[in-house]
């Protein structure tokens, strides 16, 4: 049983509210543009599932394809291209469509679930739903955490009107 | 009809099979409890023996009946002052190798009504374990291999089908065993009724086992999945919940977008509010 203090929902909590106020005091205007807020929309959504990833580690498949996935984000960003991943990728894929012939009719299903979680292309079927089931129950605490992150905006919104 | 006729046999080659299975079990060291059932009266108490055997009726006399009991070597046994020696386990490598590749447990009877499942569902967990904590390579478990092996052949030469008794699937060391097919760890793998026993079918079972676990515990997770039966639609209500979890990430991005800037975030307020 996990320590409450340090459970998985309140590291989440600290690392977006922490990514939230960097991003908040990036932003001058109190009134932004639609351009703004799509901006903002897509450094938040980055940041919601950066802090989820950051928060589980690398004790999660998924979690490490996400990070990595981040991180040769970043490098690409500043010029450098990380090709080598994208082959070793596509090798594991061939591979993995040569044994998913034996499931039979679960293949269309199981490679859609391949694409929804991350890191899914390189899993075998029982892995891929063990991420799986880890990846729903994070990914509801992360729209939990958020909810009520909105809820609380609106109040205080309303509360300063 | 065929139940009835497997008990009577048994009853008649009782003492045969008793021989053969206190050998067997000496190894175990049940000695005593094996005193007990001796000590009984060999016509009746059908159930305490098929639950001691693990062996429904008819399986038990195609043991006796397979010409592979002759094979059995005597096992030293000199507390059991009814065992003839007539008993003679298998004990060349080529036996000892199918056993590895597809020793099987009789289990428990399912459509049996003569052995009780319960009892028999006891000890054959007992058996497995006490099975399992035994040394690979000793002699001692070497009788014990050939005797599932010998309880193989003789399932497998008459027609499985007519088999009464339902064997259980357990966790399967076929795997291991593939490996080295000399000297093993115990393999106990019980195939269900009228399916294959060797080591890819069962291997191949074993995966779906696990597979079929993990899709429980999702069904479990994925609201609303309890009521569903069959995998692929229970997939596809995975693949939308995963699908409709990650749009409502973004969605509640977008209002926190909007919301943001007129906010300044308190941390213990936020907290608190958990």
């Amino acid at each position: 049983v996990k320590n409450p203090s340090s459970s998985l929902k309140s590291r989440f909590i600290t690392r977006f509210l922490g990514a939230l106020t960097k991003i908040n005091a990036e932003d001058p205007i109190s009134s932004p543009s639609p351009t703004r807020i799509l901006q903002l929309y897509r450094r938040i959504k980055v940041a919601s599932n950066k802090s989820m990833a950051y928060s589980v580690r690398s004790r999660r498949i998924w979690s490490r394809a996400m990070l990595s996935r981040f991180r040769s984000r970043r490098s690409a960003f500043s010029g450098r291209r990380s090709s080598v991943k994208t082959t070793n990728c596509t090798t594991i894929n061939v591979t993995i469509n040569e044994n998913k012939t034996a499931k039979g009719g679960l293949d269309m299903q199981t490679d859609e679930l391949r694409e929804l979680v991350p890191g899914g292309e390189a899993m075998d079927v029982c892995n891929l739903l063990d991420e799986t089931a880890h990846y729903i129950k994070c990914l509801t605490t992360q729209v939990q955490v958020m909810r009520k992150i909105v809820d609380f905006c609106h109040i205080s919104k309303k509360s300063s009107m | 009809m065929e139940s009835n006729a497997g008990t009577l046999e048994t009853r008649s080659n009782k003492t045969a099979l008793e021989r053969e299975e206190v050998a067997a079990l000496e190894s175990l060291q049940f000695t005593d409890e094996i005193h007990c059932l001796m000590s009984a009266p060999a016509t009746d108490n059908a159930s305490s023996f098929t639950a001691l055997l693990e062996l429904p009726a008819p399986q038990a006399v195609q043991l006796i009946h397979s010409p592979d009991s002759a094979k059995l070597i005597a096992a030293p046994a000199p507390n059991v002052e009814d065992f003839k020696g007539g008993f003679h386990f298998p004990s060349n490598g080529g036996l000892i190798e199918r056993a590895a590749r597809f020793s099987v447990f009789a289990g428990e009877g399912n459509n049996n009504s003569d052995s009780p499942e319960a009892t028999s569902n006891n000890s054959s967990a007992n058996l497995q374990k006490a099975v399992k904590s035994e040394p690979a390579e000793t002699d001692s478990s070497q009788p014990l291999i050939s005797d599932p092996t010998v309880e193989n052949r003789g399932i497998k030469r008459k027609d499985r089908e007519k088999v009464k008794g339902q064997t259980k699937k357990s966790k399967t060391t076929v795997k291991e065993s593939s490996d080295d097919t000399e000297k093993l760890p115990y393999v106990h793998v019980r195939a269900r009724r009228g399916q294959a026993t060797d080591s890819h079918s069962l291997a191949e079972r074993a995966r779906r086992e696990k597979i079929n676990a993990r899709m429980k515990l999702l069904q479990e997770l994925v609201p609303g999945c309890n009521k569903i039966s069959g995998t692929a639609l229970v997939l596809d209500e995975i693949i939308n919940h995963v699908q409709s979890l990650q749009r409502q990430v973004e969605f509640l991005s977008m209002r926190l977008a909007a919301v943001n800037p007129r906010v300044d975030f308190n941390f213990d307020s936020v907290f608190t509010a958990e």
